[in-house]
């Protein structure tokens, strides 16, 4: 026996034991991996799937066409219906890869649906693709046109939703852009160029990725906050424009929008709007209450959605750290940031009894031959504030719409309660304050609330309130 | 008398012979089942490439029979099969060079007859082991050089004469394994029982540590000025392998391994190159690198998961997605069409070709000719384990080539040579031991 031959032996022993471990690895990507990997939106072979095979309809809640497949000389081609709805849909491009409602459903849309597992393995392991599926979206085409008419080419968003499912029923985001360019072959690269480089951001969706600061929409937050507190909303608090709590504040006011001096309690405050009413309100009750309740009304944190969503700040550090900052919180300034989304989702829990649903683009996944493969009903997320607390603020916003001298009244439906809020935000200094309107109808028993902002506007509020109100109409078929 | 008898029978090869059949079958059932899919017709003309290769290797078979060669017979079946794989992959994913290679794997297949017949004498290559240790330097640096070097791809290890442009990494591996083997077997007495100890560590004379050193340094040159992390690793590893088998010393091994990574995370500090490639096999989905340097790496992870347990089938992937599939991602492309069973396949085919190599090396005669033979097959399981973990991310992506599959002349020609080597060693312990293999 030579010396040497323990030697070759453990060698060989190691190079097998090494290839041993690379045929786990070729099992991990191949079998393990393949799920996640197979649905990458990146991944040329689901996008390949768009052109060689008919790709499966998007279609609003009554079945009306959003986005379909054509087929041309040179394969199938998508067509999108809706340019109002670019950013929610997004596009299915060979090139620039998938977005939108196309990226997040892209599995379904080719008949691969997670909740189908029988046509994932079909395909997978005997190559045998399932016929297209449909997602069937919960917007719905009236409203949808209802808002885009309202909002035009005004910069800014619009966002309607049921408030009992969280379904949303319309969703506008200006400036668009027009993804049948995106995928159309013979124009895409110069309409992708123009979309990237315009500095309004067309493919951004205002609703969900748009971060604004709130302004008085925000001040329901610190109303319930308080009313939980056991605040007494009755009580008359002294508002004396320009407002310090005290000295050490130095040069620093909060200033009250109509120059008030007088007695306000809770329902004046929403109706007038009033800064330092509900910066008192914030003082007395103090930061970790009003953290904890923007918190649980899920400031700062990323909303549960099917599509991408932004989670916007409480403060830029995470923490209301000094009074001023506590005072200019408390009625929706500070360091706020938010996106309509948040915001209809905080007025949706308060017309919903308290209960935050939990917002949803897609209702329903279908076969090809109409069967509802997936029902997306998430349910809601929780009990945010109680019953009792989201009535007395319902009431307070019914008056803020429709109250004397009330700030949201350009919102107002004749024949139909309305509760709502206007808020102008303000902004760097040298622009134009947001508008802001967020509000929901029938205020006794909700069924659509609204978001609105509108960009850059001097009229704020005011310009935000009547677009709200066409919204609610064609939600409510006034 | 007996030995008359059963002669015949020997040179026949019959287990060489009935094993090509298998390969001439997957041949061909490859070739048709690509050029099929890619024209959803099939024309005889298809078939010209596979049979001349087959006719190739049947020449080869027929050539050591004639010459009563009675070495390994497994060998030259298992490298048929991975360059016949290799070629329908050409056909699948680059077929404009599938007459290259189809040129290169004849010379290749020269080579390979040449190796059989020249050397009279195995052991007498020792004797010039020096000779070979140059003219391996001499090669390592050449690519450094002006005029003949070139830098393809970011790495600049090719050199260019005449028409043709070539690694010499490729023909410098065979010449260090001839080298190491030669200098080990002189000097294992002293190297691995060394009087003086640091504690547990044995401690060669400083004489014998200075070719070492050497060579490690020399490892580092090549990384930091051809930018060939591939090469580094699979020369490095070559010579801690052997110093490991000729001692026995598992601890020069650890060492050299620290040294190893000690001169990798220098290196990734001071140098962009080796920094970029460790990136990206961190973290390759992240934004900045997905459409960057992580591109090439994703695109072979969705070839891979598109394959499954079976595979999508010859010509039904698209693995020509990935950017230089042929040459740096073969693997993966094989893995997305005949999924996890093709790639497991694939891989037991090199394992039976290390575990056949080894066996040889442990018949061996001679222990020049046993650290000759553990060291030949010792390079195609590292340069497997190499590329094929880079493909699949276990270590960062090299630029090394698949051995015998991936599409490249230089890396062919030499890989056939060594197996022409290892069944010269394998025909002598055949000698020996006085019956055939």
């Amino acid at each position: 026996m030579s010396p040497i031959s323990a030697n070759i032996r453990s060698l060989t022993l190691t190079l097998a034991f090494a290839f041993l471990v690379t045929s786990i690895g070729a099992a991990y990507w191949t079998v393990l991996a393949s799920d996640q990997l197979a649905n990458d939106p990146f991944n040329p072979r689901l996008i390949a799937a768009t052109n060689e095979r008919p790709r499966g309809a998007i279609v609003d809640r009554s079945g009306a066409s959003i986005a379909t497949s054509e087929k041309t000389d040179t394969g199938f081609t998508r067509s999108y219906k809706d340019r109002s709805l670019a950013q929610v849909v997004g596009y299915a491009s060979t090139r620039f890869g998938l977005s939108g409602v196309e990226a997040a459903y892209a599995e379904s849309l080719i008949g691969q649906d997670p909740a189908d597992p029988v046509s994932i393995w079909r395909a997978r392991y005997l190559g045998d693709r399932a016929p297209a599926g449909q997602v069937v979206l919960g917007i719905d085409l009236k409203i949808q046109k209802a808002a885009a008419d309202a909002l035009g080419g005004r910069k800014g968003a619009i966002l309607a939703m049921d408030p009992r499912t969280g379904a949303i029923l319309a969703s506008v985001s200006v400036p668009t852009y027009d993804a049948n360019q995106i995928v159309d072959r013979s124009k895409q690269e110069s309409a992708w160029a123009q979309v990237t480089a315009d500095p309004g951001h067309p493919l951004l969706n205002r609703v969900t990725q748009g971060l604004y600061p709130p302004g008085s929409i925000f001040k329901v937050v610190t109303g319930a906050a308080a009313l939980e507190a056991g605040f007494d909303p009755a009580k008359k608090l002294r508002v004396d424009d320009p407002y310090q709590a005290d000295k050490s504040w130095g040069d620093y006011f909060v200033r009250s929008a109509s120059r008030a001096h007088g007695l306000f309690d809770m329902s004046d405050g929403f109706r007038l709007s009033e800064n330092i009413y509900f910066a008192q309100v914030g003082l007395e009750i103090g930061a970790a209450r009003l953290t904890d309740y923007a918190r649980r009304f899920g400031i700062g944190s990323t909303p549960k959605l099917d599509l991408a969503a932004a989670k916007g700040q409480l403060s830029d550090s995470g923490a209301i750290d000094r009074p001023t900052l506590l005072a200019d919180t408390s009625y929706g300034q500070g360091e706020l940031l938010v996106s309509p989304l948040q915001m209809a989702l905080i007025y949706a829990t308060i017309a919903n009894g308290g209960v935050m649903p939990t917002a949803h683009y897609a209702s329903e996944v279908r076969d090809n031959e109409g069967h509802v493969v997936r029902e997306i009903a998430p349910g809601p997320q929780g009990q945010v504030i109680s019953p009792t607390t989201a009535k007395t603020l319902t009431t307070m916003l019914v008056g803020a719409v429709a109250g004397p001298g009330a700030f949201a009244f350009g919102a107002k439906i004749p024949g139909v309660d309305v509760a709502g809020k206007t808020g102008t935000a303000e902004n760097r200094p040298g622009q134009a304050p947001h508008g802001w309107f967020v509000g929901f109808a029938p205020a006794a028993a909700p069924t659509v609330v609204v978001a609105v902002i509108v960009e850059n506007t001097l009229e704020g509020g005011v310009a935000a309130a009547p677009l709200g109100a066409q919204v609610m109409r064609a939600a409510l078929g006034k | 008398m007996r030995a008359e008898a059963t002669a015949p029978l020997g040179r026949a090869r019959f287990t060489e012979l009935s094993l090509l059949v298998w390969v001439a079958a997957l041949a061909i059932t490859g070739f048709v089942a690509v050029v099929a899919t890619e024209r959803s017709s099939f024309s005889p003309a298809a078939l010209v490439v596979p049979l001349v290769f087959l006719v190739l290797m049947l020449a080869l078979h027929v050539f050591l029979v004639s010459i009563r060669f009675r070495g390994d017979q497994l060998l030259l079946p298992i490298a048929a099969g991975l360059t016949a794989i290799g070629l329908v992959l050409v056909q699948r994913l680059a077929s404009d060079l599938l007459f290259q290679q189809l040129s290169w794997s004849i010379i290749a297949a020269g080579a390979f007859a040449a190796t059989i017949v020249v050397p009279r004498d195995l052991t007498a290559l020792a004797r010039f082991k020096w000779t070979w240790a140059l003219l391996g330097v001499l090669l390592l640096i050449a690519p450094l050089l002006p005029v003949i070097g070139r830098e393809i791809n970011g790495a600049r290890i090719w050199i260019k004469i005449g028409p043709g442009s070539f690694e010499p990494w490729e023909a410098v591996k065979i010449l260090l394994v001839i080298f190491f083997a030669a200098y080990l077997e002189e000097y294992r007495e002293v190297l691995s029982h060394s009087q003086r100890r640091i504690g547990p560590f044995p401690v060669p004379p400083v004489p014998y540590l200075v070719p070492i050193v050497a060579m490690w340094g020399i490892a580092m040159l090549v990384m930091v000025f051809e930018k060939d992390m591939g090469a580094t690793v699979l020369f490095f590893g070559l010579f801690l392998a052997m110093l490991f088998l000729a001692t026995g010393e598992a601890f020069y091994a650890v060492i050299g391994l620290g040294l190893l990574i000690l001169g990798g995370f220098v290196a990734y500090q001071l140098f962009g190159h080796v920094q970029a490639r460790v990136d990206t096999w961190i973290r390759p989905f992240d934004e900045d690198l997905r459409f960057d340097t992580g591109f090439q790496l994703v695109q072979g992870l969705y070839a891979l998961a598109n394959g499954g347990l079976f595979g999508a089938g010859l010509g039904n992937g698209m693995p020509d997605r990935i950017p230089v599939v042929w040459s740096d991602f073969v693997f993966d492309a094989f893995a997305e069409e005949a999924g996890l069973a093709g790639a497991l396949a694939l891989l037991a085919l090199y394992l039976v070709f290390v575990y056949r190599g080894m066996l040889i090396a442990l018949r061996a005669p001679t222990m020049f000719l046993q650290l000759l033979a553990a060291g030949l097959s010792f390079i195609v399981a590292l340069q497997t384990l190499v590329i094929v973990g880079g493909n699949l991310r276990l270590i960062p992506l090299t630029g090394i080539t698949l051995p015998f599959v991936a599409y490249g002349g230089s890396s062919l020609v030499t890989n056939w040579m060594l197996v022409g080597l290892l069944m010269r060693v394998s025909q002598v312990s055949g000698r020996i031991r006085g019956g055939g293999p």
